[in-house]
């Protein structure tokens, strides 16, 4: 029983390239969040602004995640 | 881990929910020892299953021939897989010089992972987080390595972190992509593999306990239930399976996909 032999060809069932892809836009989306509320939080314990540059920092960060999401992984290559 | 739970439900207490606890188990070397974390069923896990893949990979290849035996054919299969469908379907022609690394990765987490559901085992290194941390670390290196070498340290840099957009975007952005390129990818890698592995053990615990706590039970009629959780844990188990072979194989593909970006020139 030693089944077919024929070597497969490249390019066949394997995943596509961009196969990270889905991975690198969750990081994108959370990791834009998660530096800019920090900086926004930072800002806020600095100036004592009562939340509102968390929120600004919130809103910024989401903002970027979705810019690089469609600027890198928008456009095909 | 069976036959501590009879044992147990004998006495009467199981250790019944499943804790972090269960994870840590007594040393092999000196014999029972807790607290001791130098040479434990983990330590043993791994060094056998490294034996076994090179006694199974040197064996194979002994006696190379054109019309391969059956145990050549199924590690040129592996290899062949791992090259084809994952290395140079991913990266390109230049993938064939990750073939082995990848192979290697691959077939090494697999190992390590099909400890969770052989019986008498069932637990696997990988529900360790440092297994698959120190895993996601090489590849880590290995990405940030090939991908300075390829382009050299500023123009790698530049490529992975300044995204194609307008120079006023560059301080949201770059930010941004330092998380998510050198920050997100090694962690959430070590984490993925990390907690499918965990979960699994822990839901095979749940299942397999309950069905003792369910017999030990006071009311009469909870005492058959006991029967559906252990068919629960053995389809469970099979539901494993799966999840060991697609976490092996997802930890590949996104490390070749890792390379691939280090290697991407601009576009």
């Amino acid at each position: 029983m030693t089944g077919d032999q024929t070597p497969q060809p490249a390019g066949g069932s394997g995943p596509p390239p961009e196969s990270g892809a889905g991975y690198t836009a969750l990081g994108y989306l959370i990791g834009g969040l998660a530096v800019w509320g920090f900086i926004g939080w930072l800002v806020d314990q600095w100036l004592d602004t009562g939340g509102l540059a968390t929120g600004i920092g919130f809103l910024l960060g989401g903002a970027g995640g979705v810019y690089l999401v469609i600027r890198r992984l928008g456009t095909p290559s | 881990m069976i036959g501590q739970s009879i044992v147990l439900a004998a006495e009467g207490d199981i250790p019944f929910p499943p804790s972090v606890e269960d994870f840590f188990l007594p040393a092999i070397v000196p014999w029972g020892e807790h607290n001791s974390y130098w040479f434990t069923k983990f330590t043993a896990l791994v060094w056998v299953s490294v034996g076994i893949l090179i006694i199974f990979f040197l064996l194979s290849y002994r006696k190379p021939q054109l019309v391969p035996t059956r145990k050549q054919w199924i590690a040129e299969s592996i290899y062949g897989f791992v090259r084809n469908n994952i290395a140079v379907d991913m990266i390109g022609h230049r993938g064939v010089a990750f073939a082995p690394y990848f192979t290697t990765l691959f077939v090494f987490i697999l190992m390590n992972n099909l400890w969770q559901i052989i019986p008498g085992v069932q637990i696997s290194p990988n529900t360790h987080i440092a297994f698959p941390a120190i895993l996601a670390i090489i590849s880590y290196v290995m990405f940030i390595w090939v991908g300075i070498r390829h382009h050299g340290f500023a123009k790698f840099m530049k490529h992975s972190l300044m995204p194609p957009a307008p120079w006023f975007m560059q301080p949201l952005l770059i930010p941004i992509e330092i998380i998510s390129t050198f920050i997100a990818r090694p962690v959430s890698l070590a984490l993925r593999l990390f907690a499918n592995l965990f979960a699994g053990h822990i839901i095979l615990l749940v299942f397999t306990l309950g069905g003792f706590v369910l017999l030990n039970a006071d009311a009469f009629f909870l005492k058959p239930i006991s029967v559906l959780s252990w068919a629960v844990s053995i389809a469970i188990t099979f539901l494993e399976a799966l999840v060991i072979v697609l976490q092996a194989y997802i930890f590949t593909v996104l490390s070749a996909s890792y390379v691939q970006g280090a290697l991407a020139d601009e576009h």
